[in-house]
């Protein structure tokens, strides 16, 4: 795997797991309002 | 007067966040999805990638649960009563039409290819897969199985047929059970296990040693470089664009009309904005992050730099049911990991067959007053009756057929529909007021330019250059062998006798709902 593999994967599994994390964050939050 | 059926609705909004990303997340994400981006520049191949998703998936994304929430309100749980809702004219409620056909003639496929995985996952439990000696012996155990052909491993194919009547048996069922003890119960327990299943795998594939000693660059590394290593001249090949913008639209399930009908079973003031991005997001990580670590580096550690472009370009049913099987042969505890492998993807196939026949059950329920489980059982047995055709002419190009208007073509067509329909005459304005209604998540407001302009005219393209390369020539029925013709003849014509049965329905459900011309 070359540094730029490396870049891209990395690069795109970091959004991902960013976009994930963000919108579960808001999504579980705004449950434990609803409750 | 006829009581009017009580309106279904979800149970939480982790359900249908659950049961759309279920619905998304199928076989393409672990198959498909790893392979196109191998055969398309690898790393590279993830920058038309994203910016096809955050220009036409998460739009599209949006656009659908918020037609579908708004027909809903309006009582409306499938695409011809959202259409005419959303446009006044009479040729409306037609094109809504697509979206029971399509997701039909898709689920006729679909459920049948679900079966062979439940089957290979029992298969794989009992030890006969992995007792298979070679590649060659697994793509004879695949064809027996599936009725081309008879030799050691099945006489004939019943076992296969066992096994699909217990996938519509098991289809329906969920169905039967409706919206919220059916659908959403099931997506919230078979989703999990399915991400933890394909946890397992990435760990076991990411834990591997190399499979041959005296070959030590056959390893996952090297695996996930040529999954990931960029060809940035790839950029610079329209079919690398158009193959990552085919790759978005197909993955979230979005043009299918599925969404729609899935949305409609929100209420009033339930958020959609930050649910439709929570399912995309979802989706993403099963098709990028997992899918893309278990199938690509797992084949090149086995099969090395050189064959494994034979196998990327073999087709995603010779590497799910060929090879995979045939690597998982190989490895300690392999039947254990051919059982998880099959399984989870049954598991993508099941969360994703269920939406792929509720709009065609929940139009025979809300637009004709028929109890649920009246309107599943009816739907089930012309499903049933329709897979026959594609189950025992499976050899003579019926399932590419059913693929190519299901699959391809209804899609781009209706996801081009609805995106102009939405935002030009729906008007833009009360579209971006319908996204933002009860939403939990401030969308940026670029994407009201986007949602009027660059998704429709992006959308329009794909359309426009898939007809010209690939739609005229299947449409022309060039590429079908002379023997094959009469079964690719007649699938056509019994497409063409649903299209126009379930439009004679839509018509009749019209003049019902609104004798008198009380439209509004």
């Amino acid at each position: 795997m070359t540094l730029f593999g490396w870049l891209f994967m990395a690069i795109s599994w970091t959004l991902i797991i960013a976009l994930l994390v963000f919108c579960f964050s808001r999504v579980l939050r705004e449950k434990e309002e609803d409750l | 007067m006829v009581e009017k059926l009580k309106h279904e609705t979800w149970g939480s909004k982790l359900g249908i966040i659950l049961a759309v990303a279920g619905s998304a997340v199928g076989l393409g994400n672990f198959l498909r999805f790893p392979v196109q981006a191998a055969n398309n520049g690898g790393g590279a191949f993830m920058i038309p990638y994203f910016i096809s998703l955050f220009l036409i998936g998460i739009p599209l994304m949006w656009i659908e649960w918020a037609i579908g929430r708004y027909g809903g309100v309006h009582g409306h749980t499938t695409a011809p009563g959202m259409f005419h809702r959303l446009w006044d004219n009479r040729l409306g409620k037609y094109f809504g039409v697509i979206g029971i056909f399509g997701p039909m003639v898709i689920f006729i496929y679909y459920v049948y290819i679900e079966s062979w995985l439940l089957g290979y996952s029992f298969y794989s439990l009992t030890g006969v897969l992995t007792d298979i000696p070679d590649k060659e012996s697994m793509a004879k155990f695949l064809s027996a199985y599936q009725g081309q052909e008879i030799n050691a491993y099945f006489q004939s194919p019943a076992p296969a047929y066992l096994f699909f009547l217990i996938t519509i048996l098991l289809n329906i069922t969920i169905i039967f059970r409706g919206v919220r003890r059916g659908i959403e119960s099931l997506c919230k327990i078979a989703m999990p296990m399915l991400f933890l299943a394909a946890v397992i795998l990435v760990i076991r594939v990411v834990t591997l040693d190399p499979p041959y000693p005296d070959k030590p660059d056959w390893n996952i590394l090297n695996g996930f470089g040529y999954l990931w290593n960029p060809d940035f001249s790839a950029l610079l090949n329209a079919k690398t664009w158009l193959a990552a913008a085919g790759q978005v639209f197909f993955t979230l399930s979005v043009g299918i009309g599925v969404i729609l009908t899935y949305a409609s079973y929100l209420k009033r003031g339930d958020d959609i904005a930050l649910s439709g991005l929570t399912a995309a997001s979802t989706n993403e990580f099963a098709e990028v992050i997992l899918g893309g670590s278990i199938v690509i580096p797992l084949a090149f550690a086995f099969f090395g730099p050189v064959d494994m472009k034979e196998v990327a370009s073999s087709g995603a049913f010779n590497l799910g049911f060929v090879s995979m099987p045939f690597i998982f042969s190989k490895i300690s505890l392999g039947a254990l990991f051919s059982f998880l492998w099959f399984f989870l993807l049954f598991l993508a196939g099941l969360t994703s067959s269920i939406s792929l026949i509720e709009p065609a059950v929940a139009f025979v329920r809300d637009d004709f007053q028929v109890d649920r489980k009246k309107a599943a059982a009816i739907m089930g047995a012309i499903a049933f009756i329709l897979c026959q055709p594609a189950i025992f002419f499976l050899g003579h190009g019926v399932v590419d057929e059913l693929d190519f208007w299901g699959g391809t073509f209804c899609l781009v067509l209706f996801g081009t529909i609805e995106a102009i329909l939405f935002s030009w005459a729906f008007g833009i304005d009360r579209a971006w007021e319908e996204i933002h209604h009860g939403a939990q998540l401030n969308i940026p407001k670029i994407y009201k330019w986007i949602i009027k302009y660059v998704t429709p005219v992006l959308l329009l393209i794909i359309l426009g250059t898939w007809i010209v390369q690939q739609g005229l020539s299947t449409i022309m029925m060039e590429n079908v062998k002379d023997g094959d013709a009469p079964y690719v003849f007649g699938t056509r014509i019994g497409l063409m006798a649903l299209f126009v049965a379930l439009a004679v329905l839509v018509r009749i459900w019209h003049k019902k709902t609104f004798k008198g011309g009380a439209d509004k």
